[in-house]
């Protein structure tokens, strides 16, 4: 069967198993590695991306059910010389990375909930991770970096993702 | 799958195509989060599917003034955000808004969660109960509605003709609760479930879920608090109530025993009648 | 001191940016269309002799290339001991083991051909457990165990104890028989921890100009080599190993495992091949934290001194010796650490069962022994009515005290850094109040770990552009020391901007012998090496320098990218000037240092078995936890988390307390979550994410730290390793603040909901450790 839909802007089809978990055609066919293949049951979030805007595991997408829409990976999102996204500039101003494995799949995530959430308090921010897993930095400097950016998109008047509210 | 087998795969956009595909033997697929796991439970994925998502009537939310309408296919998000505000679903939408995470709750459906048969934990399971949902199927000789308890008994026989298409809800509670206890704050499967509900005459019912293989209502528990006078809902009397007609066999699995399940209902119990005595007029 | 301020910083890391935008290539990211996939076929019995083993109708199958089987790697491998079969050879000693290899185009294809591998085993009845393998009529998990070939002198084994370590000082049955004293004696039992790194365990394996090449997400990769080497019958020279970023190790990477297979593969089809352990494959088979099981008694005076202390503890190493055979050795200065003792003698023993192999997880037994130490100096204060600060206070280890080994510990310590937490626990407050209702808890506890030092190399090339390369064998597993402090000490030694050092990523054939990433040694070891080799680089630029300015070297220093005249800032002229001058002249300018363990002395007699008799570099922690536990379900919530960490010296402070916020998390999934336990027919039941309960965000409270500098140490500017301690005592801080919050003695971890809930109604039975006998010597080999 194929499959055409749009991966970062730009159109792509597949030919194959439309069960095929999405994160198997962004990996192995198109080498999108940096949506990552942790746990493959919908727990850790490492394989999030944007499916028409709405951060989803990509391990329990049949490729499927993607036809026709519009799909987003990290390396979508802050592509080529352009300038981190402000969540991202936040992760990095917080020393934040550690091994660096869950942040993909944690920036898409938190990228989608900032945009939604612009008031956003701290245990709000904690529940929205609940399906974000990161093994080595203990989540604190995470959550500070998107406190932190939702303050500076609040002082500048915006919504994080450039939109003005 | 045999070798040179194509997986047949079908977006149905109205429910006869769905209806011919299932005829024709295919699985039906909604959010796909449980089918998905099928192959690491050794489970092959079918070898045809028929995916429900492009159907409009499965796929929204209807509020009327005495009943709503849940399609099939709505995912936990969006119910969740329908119902928000909507007085005597505070419990459903609880259920729609804590179970699994984020990620999944905006793709796990309403009739996924009803019709994976083998999932005890399900949230949605015991807050519809205490809704007393009628669950609405498209079976190959028509269309066929059942109460939610009768439906949960017998899904299993039920789904091998049928399609979940809607779920009824009569707009005759005044007061709902979700009350769900995994063993971290959240992200894992709730160890036991206890959803309850006060109805327009101050009638509470009482579900309870995951702990044992299919949530069930907790009648004796039901009777005992009508028996008495209204100030019976009370979170200390309910769960004294709750450990005298635990009537409950906990189901033992990797992440609990049946004993702890069966032990932390009472509590659970309290918990809720202390959430549904928040709602104005209750106390 | 310049060079210390020059050095000292909160550098950022920089290979965040790449991370965050998922550009970073780990090893699992570069699988190639045109490689091999590998499949292993695994045991799915725990115990069992191979019958039959024909794997000549998987050769037969569409796309495969090659199928391997433990005759094809005849060598043994392991620590201590070689024990260990690259795959199963006649004996199947754990579920899971691996029997067979194939290597197909397709990991589709490669998985279909397992069915057609013949496969007979006979099933035998598996050694489940540690008080199984100790009875005396025990079925032997190593019938040949006489005949391994012993790698490290020293250890006592006998059938199933793979390996044990005495440590004795004084007359214990003296102090044991004074009138003065009470006894005290407590057992536990704690369960496994799996380590789950983002990234599993993964090689990609070429054969190149007769050589192999291993690219592969090790902690260590000389390890990788020599154990490949050893398997294959081959110089370890013969093999390469390179290293790309890690996607997380703590510990589980510390060894060699699946890597070899790739290049056995490679060798056999000339192609590139691939093998990753799946996530299912990765938790039903990790090198775990070992369970344990632990007796302690001690003879206390009634004015609080601690006068005579015995303990057993057995660790389990699942089917092969491993890290647990290395690790017995920690037990005299983890469960001998932390307090001053009169007399002592400790044994430990790690114990085979047909389990799967444990390994070294950070802190490794440190974790536990701690645990049962704290618990059990809670247990001493409780019966003779100690107050447990105080108790503390009067009693851990400080100048001139000795370890159980005959260890003199120098300078005090632990005593000041409990003063710390009083301190800090007076900034930010208690948090009783967010108890609401639930039953309240804090403890103080302490620890006492080390740095694993151990021989390290480093080469450092100054370049023509001023930039500096520094190749070692040291690896990123994220914990910073690649990005963060070993570039910051390069550049201080030469006074260059942290941006200027270049840093190579591990490659055997171009940097020395490395012990690997872990034991937080990474500071230290490599830090030192490359102290020296900037030495000899400073040497050259300098005379270079000298030359050119016609100015004694010992006049100038190096500064902000400049060799100066040192009462002249500003003078001279820059190192890219004097680095051509020196080509040209007398060649490029290359320093290179080296570093091993001081090997620190024991007293003469205390230590059997051990392969560290003394620590060069002891560390201590004090951490303090406040918890609330819900008496109608068991939950405990940790309202607050407290640490005060000897760091010797803080390079990176804001770095440090990154790795403090992460190892306290994944010591608070310890303490509650996270629980293997093993089924009846010897699987890990908890093999995915399911079951295996991390910490989640919300799990996770912001830890409040202090980093206690000052404390001796040989590491390069007073360093010590900070990333592998903060998990040390949450174990022992969780374990005594629940247990003062019901009431109840804690003895066993992790403290999930059920089995609090049982202790406080009195339903969890007591540790039951009727092997470990009674008398202490009778739990040795003599
Ligand atoms: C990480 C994770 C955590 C989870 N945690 C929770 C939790 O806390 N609480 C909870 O309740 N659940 C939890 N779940 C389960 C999840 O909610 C269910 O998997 C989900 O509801 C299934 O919905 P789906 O739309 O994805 O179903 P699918 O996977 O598409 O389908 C599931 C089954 O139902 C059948 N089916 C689906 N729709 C219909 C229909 N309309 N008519 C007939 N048959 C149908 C399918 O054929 C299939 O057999 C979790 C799942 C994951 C992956
Ligand atoms: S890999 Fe998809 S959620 Fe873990
Ligand atoms: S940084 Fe390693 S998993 Fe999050």
């Amino acid at each position: 069967m194929t499959v055409t839909f749009q991966l970062n802007g730009e159109d792509c089809r597949f030919h194959g198993d439309p069960m095929t978990p999405l994160v198997d055609i962004l990996r192995q066919e198109r080498f999108l590695t940096g949506t990552k293949a942790v746990c493959r049951e919908g727990f850790c979030g490492a394989c999030t991306v944007h499916v028409d805007d709405e951060a989803v595991p990509s391990c329990l997408k049949p490729v499927g059910l993607v036809e026709g829409c519009a799909v987003t990976t990290i390396e979508g999102l802050s592509s080529g010389n352009q300038a981190l996204h402000p969540l991202q500039a936040n992760l990095e101003a917080a020393d934040a990375v550690q091994c660096g494995m869950c942040f993909p799949g944690m920036v898409m995530s938190l990228s989608a909930f900032v945009r939604d959430n612009p008031h956003a308090s701290r245990p709000e921010i904690k529940a929205a991770m609940v399906g974000n897993i990161c093994r080595c930095t203990g989540y604190e400097r995470i959550v500070d970096a998107v406190a932190d950016c939702l303050d500076q998109a609040r002082k500048a008047g915006q919504l994080v993702g450039g939109i003005n509210v | 799958m045999a070798p040179g087998v194509e997986r047949s795969f079908t977006a149905a956009s109205t429910l006869e195509e769905a209806m011919a595909a299932r005829r024709q033997g295919a699985a039906v697929l909604a959010g796909g989060t449980c089918m998905m796991r099928d192959p690491r439970r050794g489970i092959d994925l079918p070898e045809a599917v028929v995916a429900l998502h492009r159907i409009p009537a499965l796929s929204k939310v209807e509020i009327e003034p005495d009943h709503v309408v849940i399609g099939a296919a709505v995912t936990h998000v969006v119910l969740g955000r329908a119902l928000h505000g909507a007085a005597g679903f505070e419990g459903l939408v609880a259920a729609a808004q804590g179970a699994a995470n984020p990620g999944i709750r905006r793709v796990a459906t309403v009739g996924g969660n009803l019709c994976a048969f083998d999932f005890a934990a399900a949230d949605l399971s015991p807050a519809l109960l205490v809704c007393e949902a009628t669950v609405e199927l498209e079976t190959f000789k028509g269309p066929k509605l059942l109460g939610i308890s009768d439906f949960l008994k017998d899904r299993h026989t039920l789904l091998t003709e049928a399609i979940v298409t809607r779920i009824h809800l009569r707009r005759d509670l005044i007061a709902s609760a979700h009350i769900r206890l995994p063993l971290r704050k959240a992200g894992d499967y709730p160890v036991a479930i206890v959803s309850l509900a006060v109805d327009k005459d101050k009638r509470c019912r009482i579900a309870v879920g995951s702990v044992e293989p299919v949530a069930r209502r907790w009648t004796a528990l039901e009777q005992a608090m009508a028996a008495g006078p209204p100030s019976a809902l009370d979170p200390e009397r309910a769960a004294g109530f709750a450990l005298e007609h635990n009537d409950f066999q906990g189901r033992d699995g990797r992440e609990a025993e049946g004993w702890y399940r069966r032990q932390v209902l009472p509590p659970l119990v309290k918990r809720g009648v202390a959430a549904l005595l928040k709602t104005e007029g209750l106390a | 001191m310049s060079e210390l301020s020059a050095t000292v910083m909160n550098l950022p890391r920089r290979d965040a940016q790449d991370k965050l935008r998922g550009r970073t290539k780990y090893t699992n990211d570069r699988v190639r269309p045109d490689m091999l996939h590998a499949v292993l076929l695994r045991s799915t019995v725990a115990a069992g002799r191979i019958r039959r083993l024909d794997v000549s109708a998987a050769l037969r199958c569409p796309g495969v290339r090659a199928v391997a089987t433990g005759a094809d790697a005849p060598g043994l491998y392991g620590i201590g001991i070689a024990d260990h079969p690259l795959l199963a050879i006649d004996t199947i000693r754990y579920h899971g083991e691996p029997i067979a290899v194939i290597a197909a185009e397709t990991e589709k294809q490669a998985r279909a051909a397992l069915a057609a591998i013949m496969l007979e085993v006979e099933p035998l009845a598996p050694v489940s457990t540690m008080a199984a393998a100790l009875q005396p009529a025990a079925r032997l998990v190593h019938e040949g165990w006489r005949g391994y070939e012993v790698i490290t002198e020293g250890g006592a084994r006998a059938g199933n104890i793979a390996w044990e370590a005495k440590s004795s000082r004084g007359d214990v049955d003296a102090a044991f028989a004074r009138p003065d004293i009470r006894i005290v004696e407590s057992s536990f039992t704690v369960g496994r921890q799996s380590h789950v790194p983002f990234e599993p365990r993964v090689a990609i394996g070429s054969w190149e100009d007769g050589r192999a090449h291993i690219q592969t997400s090790t902690q260590v990769p000389w390890t990788v080599r020599n154990v490949t080497g050893r398997v294959m019958q081959l110089p370890p020279g013969r093999v390469r190993v390179t290293v790309p970023p890690v996607g997380g190790g703590f510990g589980l990477k510390f060894d060699a495992s699946i890597e070899p297979i790739t290049a056995l593969l490679a060798r056999m089809t000339g192609r590139t091949v691939v093998l990753e352990n799946t996530r299912q494959e990765e938790m039903a088979t990790c090198l775990c934290r070992e369970n344990a099981e632990i007796r302690i008694r001690s003879a206390v005076t009634a004015e609080g001194h601690i006068a005579g202390r015995e303990a057993v503890v057995l660790m389990d190493c699942g089917a092969y010796g491993g890290e647990q055979v290395f690790l017995t050795t920690m037990t005299a200065h983890t469960l001998g650490g932390n307090y001053k003792v009169g007399a002592t003698r400790l044994v430990s023993r790690a114990v085979y069962t047909n389990t799967p192999p444990n390994g070294a997880f950070r802190a490794c037994n440190g974790v536990y022994n701690a645990f049962a130490l704290e618990r059990h100096t809670d247990e001493i204060c409780d019966a003779l009515g100690f107050d447990p600060m105080e108790f503390r206070k009067k009693n851990v280890l400080g100048d001139g005290d000795l370890g159980a080994t005959g260890q003199v510990f120098e300078d005090d310590v632990l005593g000041p850094m409990l003063g710390r937490m009083e301190a800090l626990r007076a900034t930010t407050g208690t948090s009783e109040a967010k108890a609401d209702g639930r039953l309240y808890g804090m403890a103080t506890t302490v620890g006492t770990w080390f740095v694993f030092v151990g021989p390290s190399a480093a080469t450092v090339n100054l370049n023509a552009d001023g930039s500096a390369t520094l190749v070692t064998s040291g690896v990123e597993i994220g914990s910073g020391t690649m990005v963060q402090s070993l570039p910051q000490i390069v550049a201080g030694q030469l006074g260059l901007a942290p941006d200027q050092v270049i840093v190579r990523e591990a490659d055997t054939d171009a940097a020395g012998l490395d012990v690997g990433v872990g034991g937080g040694r990474t500071t230290v070891s490599i830090g030192a090496a490359s102290v020296a080799a900037c030495a000899e680089v400073r040497e050259k630029l300098l005379r270079t320098a000298g030359e050119m300015l016609q100015t004694r070297p010992e006049d100038l220093v190096l500064r902000d990218g400049r060799v100066e005249i040192t009462a002249r800032p500003g003078s001279g002229m820059s190192i890219p000037v004097v680095v051509a001058h020196a080509q040209a002249t007398t060649g490029p300018i290359t320093g290179s240092g080296a570093f091993t363990a001081r090997n620190t002395p024991a007293m003469s007699g205390c230590a059997m078995g051990h392969f560290i008799d003394a620590l060069d570099i002891p560390v201590f922690v004090v951490h303090e936890a406040e918890v609330a536990v819900d008496p109608d379900t068991g939950h405990v919530e940790v309202l607050a988390y407290r640490v005060v960490q000897d760091v010797g010296r803080a390079l990176n402070p804001r770095a440090i307390l990154g790795q403090i916020q992460g190892g306290v998390v994944q010591g608070l999934g310890y303490a509650l979550h996270e629980e293997v336990t093993l089924t009846a027919d010897g699987r890990i039941a908890q093999d995915d994410f399911e079951t295996y309960r991390l910490p989640l965000a919300q799990d996770a409270v912001p830890v409040a730290a202090d980093l206690y500098e000052g404390a001796p140490s040989m590491g390069p500017l007073g360093t010590k390793g900070a990333g592998e301690v903060p998990i040390l005592a949450v174990g022992a801080a969780i374990g005594c603040a629940v247990a003062r919050a019901i009431g109840k003695p804690v003895r066993q971890l992790p403290l999930t909901p059920p089995r609090v809930l049982r202790l406080l109604h009195e339903r969890e039975p007591p540790p039951e450790l009727s092997h470990i006998a009674p008398g202490w010597a009778a739990n040795t080999l003599g």
